[in-house]
């Protein structure tokens, strides 16, 4: 029965690791994003649109949820991919002047965990 | 400084030099010889920055506080917990309370200083309340801070507009939540929103802080996301010298304020601990940003400072589940919406005026009864029809009757009242462990008819004989759309269908945030047991103890106050000596 604790252990440890990984980008998320925007499917929007699918989704469209016109002018015609995304959240209003939202992230590994998390509500 | 409290700082000094074994020769000399050693320990830690102002928290106390700081030739930086900016204020509709500005001065609408304070007095204080007192029945410290906003929320504002920083809007038409007062001798005219506020104003929180953050990073006021302030530096006299801060990825900052620590940091809706020891009521969380967390009253506390006003909030209806979900987006009921609809309690009666004014409505929810052992209106429901679904709905200003594709999982429904009254149990017994197991009593479904069919007699004539809904100014204000009803004379209410579908939500009490906290003088300075200052230590908005008391005076009372006393702390902080002088 020796092998088992080990492997036990092993898994566990990737457990742990796993779950360190996703709390940094979630709780990242939720100190930055979640007073506005909700994450899970079917949620409905808040202040902010859903985020559930946000990646590959067209920017400025979200169903049932009314953009601001200078947010709309800004982003139409773009999809969220790591690149926009990545801009955006250095500064939304460099990307979008006038949106409603206001953020901005100076620290790369920040942003980097930030998109992995948005990456992953799907 | 008299001779003793000299002799107390050079032992606590000396104490501290003995203490700390490698301090480095400055102090030592400075100990040695007997000297006030006030850098002593400034001089033991190491800062990662150093400005005149640290400002904690970005709402629009921390930005106001830190632009007017600015202007004043100073440097300031802000340090935000939340990972963005803008706190509570980002949630806010953003109107704001300014008795006497210039608006109303331009347009020749009267604001007499005497009568502005007797209006706040006898809503702060109403059984005190004596218009022949020299104060009107308020304490000297009310009383000053009463005054303070009449004096200073004007030039305030105009300054924050001149800088282009928060251009505003005169909203003439907006009535004060006790307007029929006869104190109150300027009724309407003291709301203005952020210019680029959309036209129902729900909005001008997040344009507030759009404008009043780009103005301040312009003026080269850093601002630091993700900081979370730990503790509150002091040097060997006493003095505030800075803070110690943790980054969101762990790591511990400290940033020297030569003149002021000033905290603009929110109440403590979201501290369970806090609200169940100082608030009286059921209060399940609000509305304020999931960081307002009291954090200043545990910071400050240790350094003797004085609270007050700890048992009142700014208070709101929230819908239960949002509430219990700690749904980061939940906004406060400012506008109960709907015409046939209507509150009822768990015996299926209505026993409140639904559209009284969030603040005053929300008290009604904690009657307790001490004969049955409950609080009978913990958790109202409001009923509403297809009708009021099809013309009420709103995703603003936190209705309950909300547009489909917006966030709706709080409505409740049913073909039927019947069935609607099986899904109003079902609801509450998923909730049954924050309600202490409250369920619809037996005869529900009955009163609940009942009280539909009176509640149509009264919209028919619209006269509401119990409750006086919709009589008015403020009431008719926070309607909210409704179908247009030629010839009707009160359009808050209307008969509710004799069928379905039917329509309903769980209603607590909240707050939109808490209103008491260390206090402190006219300037922002907070203040000790003894009412003295601790130097250099500065405190503005929902952090500190409001002045107000129970009362919610208008719309905006919040945060015309607020950019009042960013204003006074701004100039006050920066004549400040500081911790040279």
């Amino acid at each position: 029965m020796k092998p088992l604790p080990l492997l036990l252990l092993a898994l566990a440890a990737v457990a742990v690791s796993a779950q360190a990984d996703e709390s940094l980008g979630q709780r990242l998320a939720q100190n930055s994003c979640a007073q506005c925007h909700s994450f899970a499917k079917g949620e409905g929007h808040g202040v902010g649109p859903n985020l559930f699918g946000v990646f590959g989704r067209p920017a400025a469209l979200a169903s049932g949820f009314a953009f601001s016109k200078p947010y709309a002018d800004s982003m139409k015609g773009k999809t969220w991919d790591r690149a926009l995304l990545d801009r955006w959240l250095t500064d939304t209003q460099a990307v979008a002047p006038g949106s409603g939202m206001v953020y901005f992230q100076d620290d790369p590994k920040k942003r980097d965990e930030l998109i992995k998390f948005l990456q992953s509500l799907k | 400084m008299s001779e003793k409290t000299r002799a107390d700082a050079v032992t606590t000094s000396r104490r501290h030099f003995i203490k700390s074994a490698g301090a480095g020769s400055a102090a030592v000399a400075a100990a040695t010889f007997g000297f006030v050693t006030e850098n002593a320990e400034a001089a033991d830690l190491k800062f990662d920055g150093e400005y005149d102002m640290v400002v904690c928290g970005s709402g629009c106390g921390g930005l106001a506080s830190a632009l007017f700081s600015r202007w004043q030739g100073n440097t300031a930086v802000i340090l935000e917990k939340a990972g963005s900016i803008g706190g509570t204020t980002s949630k806010a509709a953003f109107w704001y309370w300014v008795p006497n500005n210039a608006a109303m001065r331009k347009a020749g609408i009267a604001d007499p200083k005497p009568d502005f304070l007797k209006y706040v007095a006898r809503l702060t204080n109403p059984n005190g309340y004596d218009a022949n007192h020299p104060r009107y029945g308020l304490t000297p410290w009310e009383y000053e801070m009463c005054e303070a906003i009449y004096d200073s929320a004007s030039p305030a504002v105009e300054l924050l507009a001149e800088k282009g920083a928060l251009p505003y809007r005169h909203v003439a038409g907006v009535p004060d939540y006790f307007a029929e007062l006869p104190e109150d001798k300027a009724p309407k005219g003291r709301v203005l929103v952020p210019a680029e506020a959309s036209p129902s104003m729900s909005d001008g929180g997040r344009v507030a802080v759009r404008t009043m953050s780009a103005k301040a990073r312009q003026e080269g006021i850093p601002i630091r996301t993700g900081t979370r302030v730990t503790k509150i530096l002091q040097n060997t006299t006493g003095r505030v010298i800075g803070v110690e801060a943790q980054d969101e990825l762990g790591a511990t900052v400290r940033l020297r304020a030569k003149k002021a620590v000033i905290f603009a940091t929110g109440g403590f809706t979201h501290n369970v601990e806090l609200r169940k020891n100082f608030l009286n009521g059921p209060i399940y969380g609000g509305c304020a940003a999931p960081s307002n967390e009291g954090d200043f009253i545990n910071l400050a506390s240790p350094l003797g400072a004085q609270l007050r006003n700890m048992n009142y909030a700014w208070m709101c209806p929230i819908p239960l589940e949002k509430a219990v979900a700690k749904d980061g987006s939940i906004s406060g009921m400012f506008s109960v919406a709907g015409d046939s609809m209507l509150f009822v309690n768990m015996y299926g009666q209505p026993n409140a005026n639904e559209k009284l004014q969030y603040n005053e409505l929300a008290h009604t929810f904690f009657e307790w009864d001490g004969a049955k052992v409950e609080y009978p209106n913990l958790v109202r429901i409001a009923v509403w029809d297809q009708r009021s679904q099809d013309h009420s709905a709103s995703a603003e200003y936190g209705r309950l009757i909300v547009p489909r594709g917006t966030d709706d999982r709080h409505v409740i429904k049913g073909a039927t009242l019947p069935e609607l009254a099986r899904a109003i149990d079902e609801r509450l017994a998923k909730y049954a462990g924050v309600t202490g197991g409250a369920k619809l009593a037996p005869d529900f479904l009955a009163n609940l008819q009942a009280s539909i069919a009176r509640f149509n007699g009264f919209a028919k004539t619209g006269k509401d004989l119990d409750f006086h809904r919709g009589e008015r100014v403020v009431e008719q204000l926070f309607n909210g759309d409704v179908k247009e009803e030629p010839g009707r004379t009160n359009p808050t209410m209307w008969p509710l269908s004799a069928s379905g579908p039917y329509y309903a939500a769980l209603v607590v009490a909240g707050t939109l945030d808490t209103k008491g906290g260390p206090k402190t003088d006219t300037h922002g300075r907070v203040l000790d047991t003894g009412d003295k200052p601790i130097p250099g230590l500065y405190g503005v908005g929902n952090c500190v103890a409001s002045a107000s008391g129970r009362a919610y005076w208008a719309g905006g009372a919040t945060l015309g106050p607020i950019i009042a006393f960013a204003y006074r702390t701004a100039q006050a902080a920066s004549a400040d000596p500081g911790s040279k002088a």
